[in-house]
């Protein structure tokens, strides 16, 4: 079935999914393998945000700039069909300290190119006419986007097999061929693939698929929960959040924290965020964090209060101790790539991170230097 | 026998029925119309499990009427738009 | 507020009911929780009213001595109107949500019942197509007819009931529909026999359907409903179908009222969040796995959960009754022998097996679809939007169609159309039971959900 590709793609997540769009894109001939179905691992549980707004400047923020534009290239080229929306973010500050900090943020964010756009009272309460009175300063991005995260690795995926591309699923990787130093395929329970190349974009999975090859990644589980309401007529107009949260998304504590996070989509739900802590692949639904999240959305939506919670679903970010995502060819392991841990920016990164790697492999120079992302930059007395 | 209204009307109904019982003895069928196609809705399952029946009660939406008792002075409405 | 009992067992049908009753009997201090305005379950319900329900039921004297005698014990605490959204295990306690109060115990019973099984077809959409049991909970609980010419179809013992039911209080049943052939029982003959009280219920309808002049047909079924100009139900298309569920020939019947039913479909929205083993019976109902005693299966070591009745499969009041009470005698650690119940229960779950295999939904039901067939009514996901799903998106499972079409994530959560899409998949039980996971049993306000001193 699968006539010796150049490229086998462990994952179906966005991350495996755009990384074989790029590379079939460029005429290599791809095979992805997952465990599950198309998406169905963190991929499902993503809000499908595509913010540029929640970083400081960085290489990420270069990389996010990038996929930004990269998602609405790609909507063109694949027929769009994912509910892309360049809908804008709007971030709130509520103390002394916050609206400092905001400031300061927004100002480093516009030397980097993005369009921040400080404001305040009525301008605020127009662009978002529920929000509390008592909240008064804010920035405006109008670049940040969103899309519907499953439906657009699905969709990708199609324009990846109309480019001779194959994929399996229900396929779990259990071995990674390894001579030498060279990767040479993979084992799994529907047998044996080989490839002179393999890409590890198994998401929370990407350690152990590391680990398997002889090699080390540490990638780890941040678990999340979402509230999403019943379907109700438009309320809230754009991505809102608190500027705790960019504090929160960078942090490395291992314990829960919380921020509100508040958007409308296209199909009347609203979506409320966000939760992080470090429990393992916990599944369990902690109703304590839920009740956290509900009230931190009431106090910057009080209409919220109204609005009836329909759904609850947690999912699991893999991140790396650094939180940026590891892209590149493995320290150890020739031929053995690795697109993972991009923790809550996965969607966002998508593409750009696809577009790096691509490069990478082909030897072409990229967009950006990608060293900041190295795999080599985890300490080698880790691996095995 | 309890009175409330129903898009402005007011209606009879048998105090314990549910609101969509109290309807359909007024000959009223349709609760709500379809969030997309704006087609109408009815009674479907009757116990609380389709969320078909739903219908703006005294201004709030979404609820159901197969399960909402009849008070007197009830302002029901069919929804829409949601 | 938090609200502790020894034993709480949630639903107050027939296997709730009973439950409670032996539980208390053998000493234990028990809360009876309930969403309805009062008890009885989906068998039992009723106006409030003695002289509507006395003649609206079959058997309603047995159900207001088991109602009476669980409101008279001072061992058990009634909690009606009380919806549970969510269930967990915090610290080796069982946590019990309401929108307003938490309920905490060690020893659970779930008696959550079930609820009509629909297939789509063309036009069910449509406001005067309902399920059979809403027309009979609107006859029961309300004193109401569901409408002026009444079509009764689907399949099971249950269209005896409800045509009956509609029948005798005045409304005119144009037909009653039974997809399965005449002579369907005759294999069964002996489990049939028995269960004596079981033929007389099934003649005591049957008599009171010919009274009435109306007529009970076989191998047919409602495939196609049509609106008039209001948007209401004018007529149905009605087939004759193949044992396959085939279409082979169609007439028009005019109607403003389909009850239609097929089967049930097994209510575990509590399984899912408390962890406990779940299966699929040979019907594709996903249902709580029990052991002799009712337990269920989990991994929560100090907590006890039993589940009763048909949120454990389906097989109607008797089998209910009886599983209730075994799992009120285990619950409460009782001595008292509970052999005659297993009697019962095993005479019981004979019958209710044998229903299935009399009163099957073949996979030909799939026919009936076109593209444009609505199989999520909450979300509008037609069957044509299903099948690109799965052709160009490689959606392999009814969670797939749910992420990519919307299909199930509506207001219902998927509960009519979930099993559909697994039959539509031919999914493997591991997704049918996946598919069914739903933490919020029942939408909350953000306002409630934000509550402080709850856990
Ligand atoms: C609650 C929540 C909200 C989020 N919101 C956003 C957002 O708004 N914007 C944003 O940009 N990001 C968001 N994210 C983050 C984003 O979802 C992830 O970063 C991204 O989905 C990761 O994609 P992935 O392809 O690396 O992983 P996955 O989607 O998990 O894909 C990895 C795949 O690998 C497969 N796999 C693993 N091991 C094996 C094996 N041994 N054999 C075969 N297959 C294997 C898995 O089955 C899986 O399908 C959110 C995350 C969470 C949890
Ligand atoms: C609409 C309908 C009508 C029926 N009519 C008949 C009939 O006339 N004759 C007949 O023989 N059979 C009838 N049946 C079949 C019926 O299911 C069984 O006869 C019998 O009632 C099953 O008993 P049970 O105790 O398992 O569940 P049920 O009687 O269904 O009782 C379950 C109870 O649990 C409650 N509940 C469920 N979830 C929650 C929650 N989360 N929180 C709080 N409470 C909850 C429900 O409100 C309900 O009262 C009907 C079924 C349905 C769905
Ligand atoms: S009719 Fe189904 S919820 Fe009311």
């Amino acid at each position: 079935m699968n006539n010796n590709p150049d490229v086998i793609i462990i994952g179906a997540g966005v991350i495996g999914v755009s990384t074989a769009f790029a590379l079939s894109t460029a005429g290599l001939k791809v095979l992805i393998l997952d465990r599950g179905s198309v998406a169905s691992g963190t991929t499902s549980a993503g809000e499908g945000n595509i913010l540029v707004s929640d970083k400081e400047p960085s290489p990420e923020l270069d990389l996010a700039l990038r996929s930004r534009d990269a998602w609405f290239e790609i909507n063109e080229e694949i027929g769009g069909g994912f509910e892309l929306e360049a809908k804008g973010g709007v971030v709130v500050a509520q103390s002394d300290a916050g609206i400092d900090g905001l400031r300061r943020l927004t100002s480093a964010q516009r030397k980097s190119g993005i369009d921040a756009q400080d404001i305040t009272g009525n301008d605020l309460h127009e662009l978002e006419p529920h929000l509390s009175d008592s909240i008064t300063v804010g920035a405006y991005y109008p670049q940040d986007a969103q899309c519907q995260p499953m439906i657009a690795t699905a969709r990708i995926m199609r324009a990846v097999k109309a480019h001779g591309g194959e994929f399996i699923s229900g396929t779990t990787v259990t071995s990674i061929l390894v001579h030498g130093d060279r990767v040479g395929g993979v084992e799994t329970n529907k047998g044996r693939f080989s490839a002179p190349i393999v890409i590890n974009a198994a998401g929370t999975g990407a350690g152990q698929i590391a680990e398997l090859a002889g090699s080390y990644l540490p990638i780890a589980p941040r678990r999340g929960f979402i509230l999403v309401s019943a379907p109700a007529p438009q309320l809230i107009f754009h991505k809102v959040y608190d500027a705790d949260y960019v504090a929160n998304v960078a942090s490395s504590d291992e314990t829960l924290q919380t921020s509100a996070v508040v958007e409308g989509t296209k199909s009347g739900t609203i979506l409320i965020g966000a939760s992080r802590e470090r429990v393992g692949f916990n599944t369990e639904i902690d109703f304590s964090i839920l009740r956290i999240l509900a009230r931190q959305a009431i106090e910057l939506f009080p209409i919220l209060a109204e609005i009836q919670l329909l759904r609850a679903y947690r999912g699991f970010r893999p991140y790396a101790p650094d939180h940026l995502p590891v892209i590149g060819e493995d320290p150890l392991i020739k031929g053995l790539w690795h697109n993972a841990g991009h923790e809550g920016a996965g969607i966002g990164l998508a593409p750009g991170s696809a577009q790096l790697l691509s490069d990478a492999i082909l030897g072409k120079s990229s967009f950006m230097d990608a060293t900041a992302f190295s795999p080599t930059r985890f300490s080698r007395a880790g691996a095995k | 026998m309890i009175s409330f209204t129903f898009n402005g009307v007011e209606l009879k109904g048998q105090s314990g029925q549910s609101v969509s019982a109290a309807l359909l003895v007024n000959k009223e069928r349709i609760n709500r119309y379809a969030r997309f196609s704006g087609a109408p809705r009815g009674l479907f399952c009757g116990i609380g499990v389709c969320f078909d029946c739903m219908l703006i009660i005294n201004g709030q939406p979404n609820l159901r009427g197969c399960l909402t008792e009849i008070q007197p002075g009830m302002i029901v409405e069919v929804q829409n738009d949601h | 507020m938090i609200i502790s009992h020894q034993i709480i067992v949630i639903g107050g049908g027939p296997a709730g009911l009973n439950a409670a009753k032996y539980a208390a009997n053998a000493g234990a201090d028990v809360g009876l929780i309930d969403s309805g305005l009062r008890l009885g379950g989906q068998y039992w319900r009723h106006t409030g009213n003695a002289e509507v329900d006395e003649s609206m039921h079959h058997n309603f004297d047995q159900g207001s001595l088991l109602m009476d005698a669980v409101n008279a014990n001072p061992r058990i605490e009634v909690y009606l109107e009380s919806q549970i959204w969510s269930a967990s295990v915090i610290n080796n306690m069982i946590i019990l949500r309401t929108k307003d109060q938490t309920f905490q115990t060690q020893r659970l019973i779930i008696a959550t019942g079930a609820y009509d099984r629909s297939l789509p077809f063309p036009g069910w959409d449509i406001p005067g197509v309902m399920t059979a049991g809403a027309a009979q909970a609107l006859l029961k609980g309300n004193g109401v007819i569901a409408g002026q010419s009444v079509v009764v179809a689907g399949t099971g013992p249950f269209l005896l009931p409800v045509a009956a039911g509609i029948s005798s209080h005045g409304g005119n049943v144009v037909g009653v529909l039974e997809a399965a052939k005449r002579l369907s029982w005759a294999p069964k003959i002996s489990v049939l026999i028995q269960n004596p009280s079981k033929i007389l219920e099934g003649i005591g309808y049957i008599k009171s359907l010919r009274k009435s002049k109306v007529e009970m047909r076989f191998g047919q079924a409602v495939v196609a409903a049509h609106a008039d100009e209001d948007g209401l139900l004018e007529s149905v298309t009605v087939a004759n179908i193949d044992k396959d569920f085939h279409v082979k020939s169609t007439y028009l019947l005019k109607c403003d009222v389909a009850a239609i039913s097929w089967g049930f479909t097994p209510d575990t929205s509590l399984a899912g969040s408390l962890g406990l083993k779940q299966g699929v019976r040979n019907d594709g109902s996903v249902i709580i796995e029990v052991d002799k005693d009712q337990r269920c299966t989990h991994s929560h070591s100090e907590v006890e959960i039993y589940a009763a009745g048909e949120s454990t499969g389906v097989g109607g009041s008797d089998l209910a009754l009886a599983e209730g009470a075994i799992a009120g005698l285990a619950t409460a650690h009782s001595e008292k022998s509970s052999s005659q119940l297993r009697k019962l229960r095993h005479r019981a779950q004979k019958f209710a097996d044998v229903l299935l295999q009399v009163y099957p939904v073949a996979a030909g039901w799939k026919s009936w679809l076109t593209p444009q067939t609505l199989i999520c009514r909450c979300e509008e996901v037609t069957y044509q939007k299903v099948r690109e799903a799965c052709e160009e998106l490689n959606a392999r499972s009814a969670r797939d169609v749910k992420f990519m079409t919307r299909c199930g994530m509506g207001m219902c959560q998927g509960r009519i159309c979930t099993r559909n899409v697994s039959d539509l998949f031919d999914s493997e039980d591991h997704d049918r039971i996946l598919a069914t996971y739903r933490p919020i049993i029942t939408p909350i306000t953000l306002g409630e959900l934000a509550q402080e001193g709850l856990l």
